[in-house]
């Protein structure tokens, strides 16, 4: 009776695997179950988020505390400006010399905090308090801010689950940012560093090169930092060159996080719409030039000119600052 | 076996609860990897105590439940606690007798074979653990089962469960 009821168990076990691996039938399923049991982890985490609520309330009143939050969310926004910087001031140069011009393209972001780790040690994943309702999607880039942390794996409703970059089924295009070499950067399972793939004994890589996304395998945006090259170990008789980074994000101490909704346009549809833009803009400065030749508005049409550029990152900007409030 | 109607069922799905909980709850950096198998322990628990009432069932309900926690396929982790539940079932004549030194050393066996079975799961979907440090869970939660075992008694005792 027992042995029965354990083959029935075992085969109804064995047959959801399946189907959950093959198909996508018990998808709504999950994302039913997952909104029943996303508080689990508001619960678990409780004893934490008490814990540092207590010891903020110990070290200052009450008002220093709303302004230290909206400093830190703020810090958090600047940092990620100054992320892409390194990366683009060295695009700038090489991207001057093919192009007159080049659009300003900045990416939206809105700001999770990490409510749960994964119970496996073995695997390195999270789950973050914004989920389907808040517009995240699959395979959706996730950063902190100091760099690429991984990215979006399961969404669940409120939730979402993130794969970290040294997860061992994870790998992110990258390439050094001193010269532009591309490699595949592997996780290790250790949370410590990544390895890069198949880089050939010469290739230009030291230790101390920022590695940064390179955007070609279509899932992360190009340009943000991913790690730095912390030894390059060449053995003889070894195909390949051994080259470990320690990724730039704190992929063991961000609670606060930035999900990254990119640009969804190829890159010749971007330069399209670039060139677009810029034909308007010549025929708009060229139609002022006419009108300034009657003298009034030559001022003004330069304070609009100078509003047309800010606006993409104005918008992104309080779209940002909306969701960290 | 005790006779009588089967009362105060919430004290058992209460109790896996808990468990559950406590399967998910943040712990300090590396003892991560010594996170005892609570739901085991507890499935194990009754099991033992009230063979009637269905371990099975709440096993494969409470493994599913996990399995949506942790991320992984449907049945991944209902699957070794299907297995806990039926040999401490199939055992439990016997272990009822043991002392409970004696009953955590069977447990070894019994959670030992569930994270082997576990293992071949994981494999199966790409996530081999590198290192045989995925077994340091069932000694622990082998030598908490004496305190599990008080506290649960305890707990069945004061709310009269059978």
């Amino acid at each position: 009776m027992l042995g029965v009821r354990l083959l029935v168990f075992v085969v109804l076990c064995v047959v959801l695997m399946v189907v959950d691996a093959r198909f996508d039938a018990l998808k709504t399923v999950r994302s039913q179950m997952g909104l029943v049991l996303t508080p689990f982890y508001w619960v678990a985490d409780m004893p934490v988020r008490i814990w540092r609520g207590a010891t903020e309330q110990i070290a200052s009143s009450s008002s220093l505390m709303a302004e230290n939050e909206k400093l830190k969310a703020e810090a958090l926004l600047m940092q990620r400006r100054l992320q892409k910087l390194a990366m683009l001031t060295e695009q700038n140069v090489r991207l001057r010399e093919l192009l007159n011009s080049a659009a300003l393209v900045d990416d939206k972001v809105i700001v999770a905090e990490l409510i749960g780790l994964d119970p496996n040690p073995f695997t390195h994943r999270i789950l973050i308090d914004k989920g389907e309702k808040d517009g995240v999607f699959m395979g959706q880039p996730v950063l902190d801010a100091s760099g690429l942390m991984g990215q979006v794996v399961e969404v669940l409703p409120y939730a979402a689950r993130v794969l970290l970059l040294t997860d061992v089924t994870h790998s992110i295009p990258v390439q050094v940012n001193r010269n532009g070499l591309r490699a595949i950067a592997v996780g290790t399972g250790n949370p410590d560093y990544l390895e890069l793939r198949h880089v050939a004994e010469t290739a230009d890589v030291k230790a101390g090169d920022l590695l940064v996304s390179s955007g070609l395998g279509q899932r992360f945006p190009s340009g943000y930092p991913v790690a730095q090259v912390t030894e390059v170990v060449h053995g003889s008789g070894q195909p390949f060159a051994i080259v470990r980074a320690v990724p730039t994000a704190m992929l063991n101490r961000s609670r606060y996080l930035m999900l990254v909704f990119s640009d969804s346009r190829t890159p010749e549809e971007r330069a399209a719409d670039a060139a677009e833009a810029q034909a308007d803009a010549d025929q708009k400065a060229a139609a002022e030039g006419a009108e300034a030749a009657a003298p009034a508005p030559a001022a003004e049409a330069e304070a609009e000119t100078s509003d047309s550029e800010q606006a993409p990152a104005a918008s992104s900007s309080t779209a940002v600052s909306e969701e960290a409030q | 076996m005790i006779s009588g109607r089967p009362n105060n069922g919430w004290v058992i799905w209460f109790s896996l609860t808990i468990a559950l909980l406590l399967s998910v709850a943040p712990m300090p950096g590396s003892a991560e990897i010594a996170r005892p198998l609570w739901l085991g322990l507890v499935i194990a628990f009754w099991s033992l105590v009230l063979p009637h009432r269905g371990g099975l069932g709440a096993a494969f309900c409470f493994g599913l439940a996990q399995d949506v926690l942790a991320g992984t396929l449907f049945g991944q982790s209902a699957l070794p606690l299907i297995l806990i539940a039926f040999l401490v079932l199939s055992l439990q004549q016997r272990l009822r007798m043991f002392p409970l030194w004696q009953q955590s050393m069977v447990l070894l066996v019994v959670l030992g074979l569930a994270q082997l079975v576990q293992l071949w799961l994981n494999t199966l979907t790409g996530n081999r653990p590198p290192t045989l440090l995925f077994l340091v869970p069932v000694p622990v939660s082998a030598l908490l089962w004496p305190w599990v075992y008080v506290a649960l008694q305890g707990l069945r005792q004061r709310f009269a469960v059978y």
